[in-house]
């Protein structure tokens, strides 16, 4: 016969194990677990005693799973087939010695078919009971129950799931994300314990499939932490405060200090984090359809595979590779589909990002212009681009593309300014960034620096010259040309210039302003760290963003403008060597330069107004996108060079496009007619919010020319467009240079009116207003 | 017991501290302010526009010291933020009743 575990013995093996030295968290768990089966299963006899009727006593919820710690409430369910009064006398018999005994209960007493019905109302209870486990007595009743809740749940859950989606996402704005704040809750925050039970739950519906691999380790760890925190309070509060970090740290094995407590517990809350965003995704996307269908019953849901770029297509909300994409053989496979789906603000497939990291090399050192430009077009999609960018890095591809990431990845800041982690900090810094990129020349270079200003972090020193010289080599890794790795180097070395210079030091001094302006060197420098710097404000927290900041920083930065005498104005483009060449002959004379994957066109032809919106058009139908263009007028002729990447598949023929180009010079090809009908053959694709456009116009010193420059996002035809409204506003472009930088477009018009003359200032206002109408 | 708040110029922020911990005084309340005084608002042209700036952007420091000591840290905050330009600021003393430390409970001088 087994020995009375009376209270006071169960007491006395609590405190015993409590101070036993040896035993792992789960060791501990599992001892706790088993001494308050048999202290239950005791007190469970000798309520019974006297009664005739069926009775269980079942865990559940986390006592269910066994994972008991010395501050959790035992969570109990009498479950009977008796009278009420029966009932009563028996928990009573039940329950006093455990209200003694000073641990805490939640305690429920029920007929099978009441929890079933409380299980249909309350999903809480759902996901309790789903983890239910036999202490004592009549088995047959839990099994009945179990077998009811689970079938319930499995009919249902497709309709419950909404209500704990937003039960979810309720407390993720109460609790915040464990995975950044300096005092996560181990249960509460997202991405904490409670998420795991729910991805349980949600697995346990079959209504979705649940990423199986990368967060168990993380639930055991989390468990660690909170039994030790527990243990060491003596109180149930799942909150890891500063104060208790130190004795957690000390407590835990394999986890030296309160820094690497932060970390690890970020990490494997991040890992829980994302298995929850993936699940979620295709709850709602199940949600979407089940909607769908209940309107047309009828036709069958097709996949819909729609082409996002070359390789990649959209199939059920989200990004997948293409049948023909060869990830092996296409080293630029990787980050243009990221890009794609950021841009499109959809997921990239869990199954598609591991097939990418798995198969897709690393980009050759320094990147292509491709490869760079998916990346910043990455980069510049907002907060669309968070998910993406997680995708990637749980899966190492983040650590491989820019070395020494791992350093900063999930790094605790110990200062209360900060609302995220390092990464996370830079990743957040170029989301906000990516609204201001029509305030700057450089959409790319703002966007580069911003996400490693703080890429020296976590590494002892002065984080800005520290990151300096990381900076340096990332850049030219990047393939950056000498002036722009400089440029991002300044960035990254005097991110905080301006705030500290703006707060600290006395702005009427014109030697502090000089000071300022010396180490900047040039206006568009001093613009594209002025964005930076709000733009890190805004990532970092409310209180680094007052308006009093922001004043001071204004203020310093219009100062340091003024000292630097205004911006110098854009210069028309040389002509290049080809561009020469095609200078010398005559009609209308087109070479085609095909190097790997982009070609150089260049096209001459007699000048007149509307003619480069033509030959952009002629490209964009060829579904040609352009990189790049310097355009000439040279007396009457016009010389053009043409920078472009088709967006799927082979380029055109020389021979067919410039065969188009001639007959849309003609008049026997109608570019606009032909656009129109395209754009209304196309499906459209789902596009995340850009900032709006803008339209720059300055009258040029020389009294040549007048010049417009415009900044848009990037899209199919917007040449053509913004081209044909310079010429319908009867102006006639002598020179321009386009740039499609990621997923920004600047182009710089060289425009002057039909006799040659600067633009009027009302001609100008015509002419911003109907560039403006033709991006909206 | 007396309250002296100063309004001073941002970047002056710094070289108060250092004098107010040379007399010895150790707690100090820092906020931002905006506010404008005989200079008013001045006007400014940035991007062609101009605007009007009626608010200047200040800091506001207040600390709670002996009557006796009260001369000395108003000399002290404005030997260290002049500039002896418009805009420097001003300095006030004003009486305080009493003066609870809320972790203990130590009233009057005990609690500064």
């Amino acid at each position: 016969m087994e020995p009375r575990v009376t209270s006071s013995a169960y007491a006395a093996a609590r405190e015993e194990l409590a101070r036993r030295p040896g035993l792992n968290g789960s060791g501990r768990r599992a001892a706790l677990t088993s001494i308050t089966d048999a202290w239950l299963a005791e007190a469970f006899s000798a309520a019974i005693t006297s009664v005739t009727d069926p009775f269980c006593l079942v865990a559940v919820g986390g006592y269910g799973r066994g994972e008991l710690t010395m501050g959790s409430d035992l969570d109990l369910l009498l479950l009977h087939k008796a009278s009420g009064t029966e009932a009563s006398h028996v928990a009573d018999a039940l329950w006093y010695p455990v209200w003694d005994s000073g641990v805490k209960l939640d305690h429920s007493v029920r007929m099978v078919s009441e929890a079933r019905r409380l299980a249909s109302d309350d999903i809480k209870v759902v996901l309790g009971l789903l983890d239910a486990r036999v202490i004592a007595g009549d088995g047959a009743l839990a099994e009945q129950l179990q077998a009811a809740v689970l079938s319930d749940w499995r009919a249902m859950a497709d309709r419950r799931l909404p209500a704990l989606r937003e039960m979810v996402e309720d407390r993720r704005q109460r609790q915040g994300e464990a995975s950044q704040l300096l005092e996560p809750d181990i249960k509460e925050s997202y991405g904490g314990l409670r998420d795991a039970v729910i991805l349980k739950g949600i697995a346990a519906s079959w209504v979705t499939d649940v990423p199986h691999q990368g967060w168990a380790d993380s639930v055991d760890f989390l468990l660690d932490v909170r039994d030790s925190l527990h243990r060491i309070t003596g109180k149930s509060s799942d909150r890891l405060v500063m104060q208790e970090q130190a004795a957690v740290a000390e407590d835990l094995v394999g986890v030296p200090d309160p820094d690497a407590l932060l970390r690890a517990v970020y990490e494997s809350a991040r890992n829980i984090a994302y298995a929850s965003d993936v699940t979620w995704h295709r709850v709602d996307r199940l949600e979407r359809d089940r909607r769908k269908v209940s309107f047309r019953p009828i036709k069958r849901r097709t996949p819909s595979r729609l082409p996002l770029a070359e390789g990649v297509v959209m199939q059920d909300g989200e990004a997948v590779l293409a049948l023909e994409a060869k990830p092996g053989r296409d080293e630029g496979l990787l980050l243009r589909a990221a890009a794609a789906a950021a841009q499109s603000g959809i997921p990239l497939a869990p199954h598609t990002a591991d097939r990418l990291v798995a198969e897709t090399a690393d980009p050759e050192v320094p990147w292509s212009r491709d490869v760079r430009e998916s990346f910043v077009s990455l980069l510049g999609a907002g907060a669309a681009m968070v998910g993406v960018w997680e995708a990637l890095d749980q899966r190492g591809a983040i650590s491989r593309l820019i070395p020494g990431w791992d350093v900063i990845r999930s790094a605790p800041q110990r200062n209360a300014l900060h609302r995220f982690t390092v990464d996370r900090h830079l990743v957040e810094t170029a989301v906000h960034a990516g609204s201001f990129t029509r305030n700057v020349e450089r959409p790319d270079l703002l966007l580069v620096g911003s996400l490693l200003h703080d890429i020296g972090k976590a590494r002892g020193g002065d984080h800005s010259v520290v990151g300096e010289g990381i900076a340096r080599e990332l850049a030219e890794r990047m393939g950056f040309d000498d002036n722009d790795v400089e440029v991002i180097v300044t960035l990254v070395r005097h991110h905080l210039l301006l705030a500290d210079t703006a707060t600290r030091r006395d702005l009427e001094d014109p030697a502090v302003i000089a000071e300022v302006a010396e180490r900047l060197g040039e206006v568009e420098v001093l613009d594209l760290l002025h964005e930076l710097t709000v733009a890190d404000s805004l990532a970092t927290g409310p209180t680094v963003c007052t308006e009093w900041r922001f004043g001071l920083i204004n203020d310093l930065v219009d100062r340091v403008r003024a000292v630097m005498a205004g911006r110098p104005l854009p210069q028309p483009p040389e002509l290049t060597e080809h561009q020469a060449v095609a200078l010398a002959q005559s009609g209308v004379w087109v070479l085609m330069d095909v190097k790997d994957h982009t070609c150089v066109v260049t096209v001459a032809a007699p000048d007149r107004i509307g003619l480069l919106a033509l030959v952009a058009g002629v490209l964009s139908l060829n579904k040609l996108n352009v990189l790049a263009a310097r355009v000439m007028t040279v007396d009457d002729r016009a010389v053009q060079e043409w920078t472009v990447r088709p967006s799927f598949g082979e380029p055109p023929s020389v021979e067919q496009l410039s065969g188009d180009i001639r007959r849309a010079i003609e008049g026997t090809y109608d570019v606009a007619e032909r656009l129109a009908r395209r754009d209304s053959d196309y499906a459209v694709s789902p596009n995340i919010e850009h900032p709006d456009p803008v339209v720059v116009i300055s009258s040029g010193l020389s009294g040549t020319s007048t010049v417009v420059e415009v900044r848009a996002h990037d899209a199919p035809g917007l040449l053509y467009r913004v081209a044909s409204a310079v010429a319908s506003a009867d102006a006639m472009i002598l020179g321009a240079k386009v740039s499609t930088l990621g997923s920004d477009a600047v182009d710089v018009f060289f425009v002057t009116d039909r006799q040659g003359r600067q633009l009027s200032q009302d001609h100008q206002a015509a002419l911003r207003t109907t560039v403006l109408a033709a991006l909206r | 017991m007396k309250l002296v708040t100063a309004i001073i110029k941002p970047f002056k922020l710094e070289d108060v501290k250092v004098a107010l911990e040379g007399l010895g005084v150790h707690g100090l309340t820092v906020s931002e302010a905006s506010g404008y005084g005989r200079q008013k608002g001045h006007t400014e042209v940035y991007r062609g526009a101009e605007y009007t700036v009626d608010l200047v952007p200040k800091v506001r420091l207040e600390v709670v010291v002996d009557d006796d000591a009260a001369p000395g840290v108003v000399e002290a905050i404005v030997a260290a933020a002049q500039t002896g330009k418009i805009g420097d600021g001003k300095v006030w003393v004003s009486n305080v009743e009493t003066i609870v430390r809320v972790r203990t409970g130590e009233r009057g001088l005990e609690a500064l």
